[in-house]
């Protein structure tokens, strides 16, 4: 049988020039701060030894067009290619350098996406689609020198209304945790991106976050309230910045009923910075 | 509709560099042949990114054009 053997979520910028160009050396600092907590926390991932990696994070109209905007998608396939944009925008210069190519977990991928299918969940399958910093900067910060074991990307639909609602988000989790426990593999998890930033997703409110709803938040991830977080509207996602939340509610439906403690927590003012460890052995 | 089309052009300044450097050289005949409102055609022609995202461009395509992104 099966187990989730590491699970973690956590800002997905982990760029200290985008913060120190945007924010100024207090950003820098705090998400130096977060790099340094990321990369032990790579130390506890990789001591675990999975056999697999999913890695749920979300598509910020850089892979997907308007030709198609999946609300989940599974990337399939043997292996998967780092994005490479001939003029990247900031976030994606942390991808300068890492290797092009990452192995995926094709077994797992097609159990996800084969069994979803069976019960319920109509995932979007991608044999082409590329990673940028949404996945690469986490699994690089958390790897460093360290073999990256084979991957199985999930693309949920943050940006682009309607989203996904918080509530299929955790369902997708749950279904994620059957298909790990049906089959023989140790799978590691990891939910990327947030917490708060961009509200309304409003040009004019860039460099507002709430660290009140991120406070909230965390404390009822620590006490595995996942009701309250599943309950969460698209309207309060909206308004607060938290778009990015559900890649963290499939984590949660995933690891449910485990708590989680608090690696990092900072309240930078252009976004909230956060990395989260659930207790899952 | 013309929402769309908005995000479209957005996408395609994004993506298309040579969109980009007609767009740069000449918007409005850049966009000559796109359905948009008088208001959205003005908005791109003066880069007004504020104004882009008021009438309903997406904001990650909007901070995220080559030479034209930033806030």
């Amino acid at each position: 049988m099966g187990r989730i053997v590491y699970a973690a979520a956590m800002s997905h910028v982990l760029y200290p020039d985008y913060y120190g160009d945007n924010v100024g050396p207090h950003g820098r600092r705090m998400v130096e701060a977060l790099i340094a907590v990321v990369r032990e926390m790579g130390a506890t991932l990789a001591a675990a030894a999975p056999d697999a990696l999913v890695v749920i994070a979300d598509d910020h109209l850089n892979v997907f067009s308007f030709d198609a905007v999946p609300a989940f998608c599974v990337r399939v396939g043997r292996s998967v290619n780092r994005m490479v944009q001939a003029d990247a925008i900031e976030f994606d210069r942390a991808l300068d350098g890492l290797p092009e190519r990452y192995p995926v977990h094709e077994d797992l991928a097609n159990s996800i996406l084969e069994k979803g299918m069976q019960s319920g969940f109509d995932f979007a399958a991608s044999w082409s689609a590329p990673l940028d910093h949404a996945f690469l900067s986490p699994v690089s910060t958390l790897y460093g020198n360290r073999p990256v074991p084979p991957l199985v990307p999930v693309w949920v639909n943050c940006f682009v209304a309607p989203q996904p609602t918080a509530q299929r988000c955790y369902a997708v989790g749950r279904h994620l945790a059957r298909v790990v426990t049906e089959g023989p593999w140790n799978v590691a998890v990891i939910a990327t991106g947030g917490l708060s930033h961009f509200p309304e997703l409003s040009l004019a409110r860039i460099g507002q976050s709430d660290p009140v709803f991120d406070r909230r938040l965390v404390k009822w991830m620590e006490a595995a309230d996942h009701d309250a977080l599943a309950a969460l509207t698209a309207k309060e996602l909206h308004e607060t910045g938290s778009h990015e939340l559900l890649n963290w509610l499939v984590l949660l439906g995933a690891v449910s009923p485990a708590r989680a403690t608090v690696r990092f927590f900072g309240e930078m003012g252009r976004v909230d910075l956060a990395a989260l460890e659930w207790s899952v052995t | 509709m013309s929402r769309y089309e908005t995000n479209v052009v957005l996408y395609r300044l994004k993506k298309d560099a040579a969109f980009r450097e007609r767009f740069r050289t000449d918007p409005m005949n850049a966009l000559a042949d796109v359905d948009l409102s008088d208001e959205e055609r003005e908005a791109f022609a003066r880069w007004d990114a504020r104004r882009l995202n008021e009438l309903g461009g997406m904001l990650h395509l909007l901070i995220s054009i080559p030479g034209l992104g930033g806030h």
